[in-house]
């Protein structure tokens, strides 16, 4: 079986948790037999794994070289990127800026191209910026289509000021699709509702997740520790989708309680300034750092030295942070807005908007050590059930209910 | 002649509200849940008092009147007991009219649920002897036949009970102790020489508690006629049939309409029918047969799933925090002399509380094959150590006083010594003008120190 799959980013290129998806399916996909041929948007340098990469950009492509995409794909449609468009004669690029809409247009038009050149038996497309590859890879061949929705619209917007240009694209995607595959059931109830995806059509398969513990990197904080405090955690995007300000708001309760707790915020977004003033104005300044965003071994580090990390998102299709603090270490609260809450039952769960439980179960978990050890200790067992295989497996039972007609 | 022993169980716990580390300090009602859910008290017995309690009672009743061989046995937790006198008084009535039959006993049990026998042998005797007296002032009747928290039991249990006079002691018929043995005759537990253990047979037990309503199972439905033949297949190969089983599993566990009162109603005609049948309580079961052979339990054995053992309970981290934060407490709560207080940190003792903890089966999602009122095992402990935080700030608090006016009592002993001594050496050695001096600044300083302190104590100081 061969699979047609259009994505939008891939590791080690500069990727958010889409692009670390679509490698752990796909390397998972290719253990069970099953060859991936992966089309991106743009060239890059030897991605991790062993699909067979097709870049969108070469040869067939005219005039657009590359299209650089942060680590942030679910921009508002008309929000733009920079791309190159050509050289001129000294061989320098020659930069436009393009929305991104316009991007997953062009994106769609080599798919069709692609898709002709190809021999495969099912498509494969993720998230909104590929669902018109997706289409147009369809349209193209007759080959049965698959939508893999790992955030909507509805997230992004946390329900309001949806971007209409993206809604509609999901919507009619969604209509052409044989098949729809969501990352959490919380995310099949949007599209059930929302786009009145009839509920037949949709698969949950929940993501996967990497068990292994990380590295442990030198102690951080060592200054507040030394001065017994507790320090909590908020990792993410400073964005409406997030819930930061519900976050900053329990704080203020659990400080009125205990003036010994710190609050970390690791994380950079189009709400930080509003979070900062939030915290002013709620005269916590003494009791919160903002770190900017880090990555990598800095985010571990951090990570590792904190007492604990809250996950308030306003609406999360699966929610990579439960499982990142549990390789280093450290137990979570995660809003029941979210994926996440469906799989890992060792984690305190709370409403988003329910800031007075928030603060509760913060001070619950730093007042009873014993808690947060076993959070901890069996969520990690859990997380050994939890792997891209049993993923892989669940996405190739759908490629096979579509092709079940098809003889070759 | 082969006999049948019915035991149902009768428990209902005071389920902790969510009560949150705010509430530490501010609110000493953990039990007062008023919003209909499944952690108010009051609405859950209600509940069950319609679905299970009443229906059930009036069909025992109707059964009791019309087959004078039918005899059973009941067990009461004394938090249930508790809950009917303030909820639903009609219910115990309807208990106690049972009870004057004199065809129904009642076992003996822990007061408050509890799991005490296994972390406190001392307060264990003061819950058994607490729920004795409720039992007599209730039902007017003593216990003969003990049985403990879930089932729960060990060798050292049936020890102690033979030593306080029981006659016997339930446990479940279970094959690692059994062997090939079968669970319908009595045996001798061991170490003892005169208490007989009455087993569980767990399949004809649980064919009636988990799986009478179950449409896959093979045997659905299941008819009093058809239970009753297996009970007679016992014939040649037992003396005594065990059933025991949660009350609640009348109508609650296994709903009306899975038609487990018409098979209550017509199973003792049917087990009847066979002659050379008939019902016995766990006493006269005791006193008729002999023993069979020593039961051997060294370590705990329970009731409860395909362990059967502990690790409902106290199988994981939290669990074994909570409930040995509770037993830790015992010197410094009994201390306090006060009842509340007591009383209190006793309904923390119930076992449920450390179930709705359990992860045991989590991992797996199969998150329902436990019963909880909480949303998850960590938002029960969360209420549960917040509720026992606040009652180890109240017994302390209680031993600050009691410890301030004891000191405050000495202070006045030492200082009435010192107005003493201080008269006896004028008598002796001062002078008459140095002695009001010396006395009424001791008294200054005295007095100085008391006011800070209780101002009863003052009043106990202006009598002395």
């Amino acid at each position: 079986m061969r699979v047609l799959t259009f994505g939008w980013e891939f590791p080690p290129a500069q990727s958010g948790g889409l692009g670390f998806a679509c490698q752990g399916l796909t390397q998972e996909l290719l253990q069970s037999g099953v060859e991936v041929i992966f089309v991106l948007p743009k060239t890059q340098d030897s991605p991790y794994g062993n699909a067979r990469f097709v870049f969108a950009d070469q040869e067939r492509l005219l005039r657009v070289r590359h299209a650089d995409l942060g680590p942030i794909p679910y921009q508002q449609a008309n929000s733009t990127i920079d791309v190159i468009v050509g050289y001129d004669e000294s061989g320098k690029p020659i930069i436009k800026s393009r929305t991104i809409i316009e991007e997953a247009h062009r994106f769609a038009h080599q798919a069709s191209i692609i898709a002709r050149e190809e021999e495969f038996d099912v498509i494969h497309a993720h998230d909104w910026t590929s669902y018109l590859a997706g289409v147009a890879a369809k349209l193209a061949t007759g080959k049965p289509l698959v939508l893999h929705v790992h955030a909507t619209s509805f997230d992004q917007a946390a329900s309001n000021n949806v971007d209409p240009a993206i809604f509609k694209i999901e919507r009619e995607a969604f209509a052409m699709a044989d098949k729809v595959v969501t990352v959490s059931g919380y995310t099949k109830n949007i599209i059930v509702k929302k786009h009145e995806v009839p509920a037949a059509k949709v698969e949950v398969v929940h993501n996967g997740c990497h068990p292994e513990d990380l590295p442990r990197q030198a102690p951080a904080l060592a200054e507040l520790k030394k001065q017994g405090k507790k320090v909590v955690l908020y990792v993410g995007r400073i964005t409406i989708q997030k819930g930061v300000d519900h976050f900053v708001r329990a704080a203020r309760r659990v400080v009125d309680n205990d003036p010994n707790v710190m609050f970390v915020i690791c994380g950079s977004g189009d709400m930080t300034h509003q979070i900062i003033e939030l915290v002013g104005s709620l005269g916590l300044s003494k009791n919160f750092i903002f770190t900017g965003a880090l990555w990598f071994d800095d985010r571990d580090r951090l990570m590792q030295s904190v007492d604990l990390v809250v996950m308030p998102s306003v609406s999360e299709p699966f929610g990579l942070v439960p499982f990142e603090a549990l390789q280093n270490g450290t137990p979570s609260i995660i809003s029941k807005q979210s994926g996440a809450a469906e799989v890992l039952s060792h984690a305190l769960k709370v409403d988003f908007w329910d800031t007075e439980e928030m603060a509760n179960q913060i001070l619950s978990s730093l007042r009873y050590p014993v808690m947060r050890q076993q959070l901890v200790k069996e969520g990690k067992w859990q997380m050994f059930n939890m792997t891209w295989r049993h993923a892989a497996e669940k996405v190739k039972r759908v490629y096979q209910s579509l092709l079940q007609y098809v003889t070759t | 002649m082969l006999t049948v022993c019915p035991y149902f169980h009768v428990h209902q716990p005071y389920r902790v509200k969510k009560y949150r580390v705010f509430d530490i300090g501010n609110d000493t009602e953990y039990f007062n849940d008023g919003s209909g859910t499944d952690l108010d008290n009051r609405f859950i017995v209600e509940k069950v008092a319609n679905k299970s309690y009443r229906p059930t009672n009036k069909v025992l009743k109707e059964l009791l009147d019309r087959h004078p061989e039918f005899r059973f046995n009941l067990s009461f937790s004394g938090t249930v007991l508790d809950q009917f006198e303030e909820y639903a008084p009609d219910v115990l009535e309807s208990f106690q009219e049972l009870v004057a039959t004199g065809r129904v006993e009642i076992l003996a049990d822990t007061y408050h649920h509890s799991l005490a026998f296994f972390y406190s042998v001392p307060e264990f005797e003061r819950q058994v002897k607490q729920h004795e007296r409720k039992i007599k002032k209730l039902f007017g009747v003593k216990p003969r036949v003990f049985r403990n928290t879930e089932l729960s039991y060990r060798n050292d249990l049936a020890k102690w009970c033979e030593d306080n006079g029981y006659l016997g002691i339930m446990a479940e018929g279970w094959d690692k102790y059994l062997g090939w043995r079968s669970p319908n005759y009595l045996y001798r537990p061991a170490g003892c020489n005169k208490i007989k253990v009455l087993l569980k047979n767990y399949k004809l037990s649980d064919d009636v508690a988990f799986r009478f309503g179950n449409k896959e199972w093979a045997s659905w439905p299941l008819s009093a006629d058809t239970f009753a033949s297996w009970i007679h297949a016992h014939h040649g190969d037992g003396q005594t049939v065990n059933l025991f089983m949660d009350y609640e599993s009348f109508g609650e566990h296994q709903w009306e309409d899975t038609g487990i009162f018409d098979f209550l109603r017509a199973l003792p005609e049917m087990v009847l029918r066979h002659p050379d049948t008939s019902f016995r309580t766990a006493t006269e079961t005791v006193e008729a047969y002999d023993v069979a052979g020593e039961y051997d339990v060294p370590d705990v054995l329970t009731w409860a799933d395909t362990d059967r053992d502990l690790t409902a309970w106290i199988g994981n981290d939290i669990q074994r925090d909570a409930i040995a934060a509770t037993y830790n407490m015992e010197q410094e709560v009994m201390r306090t002399r006060k009842k509340k207080l007591i009383e209190t940190w006793r309904k923390l003792q119930t076992s449920d509380h450390f179930y709705y903890m359990c992860t045991k089966w989590s991992n797996d999602g199969d998150v329902h094959a436990y019963f909880s009122p909480y949303q998850s095992p960590y938002d029960a402990y969360i209420a549960f150590m917040n509720a026992l935080s606040d009652l180890q700030l109240r017994v302390s608090q209680v031993a600050a006083e009691r410890k301030a006016k004891d000191s405050a009592k000495a202070a006045v002993t030492n200082a009435l010594e010192v107005i003493e001594d201080t008269e006896e050496m004028g008598d002796e050695v001062v002078s008459a003008s140095d002695r009001p001096k010396q006395i009424e600044s001791v008294l200054a300083a005295t007095v100085k120190r008391w006011r800070q302190r209780i101002s009863g104590v003052l009043s106990f100081f202006r009598r002395g």
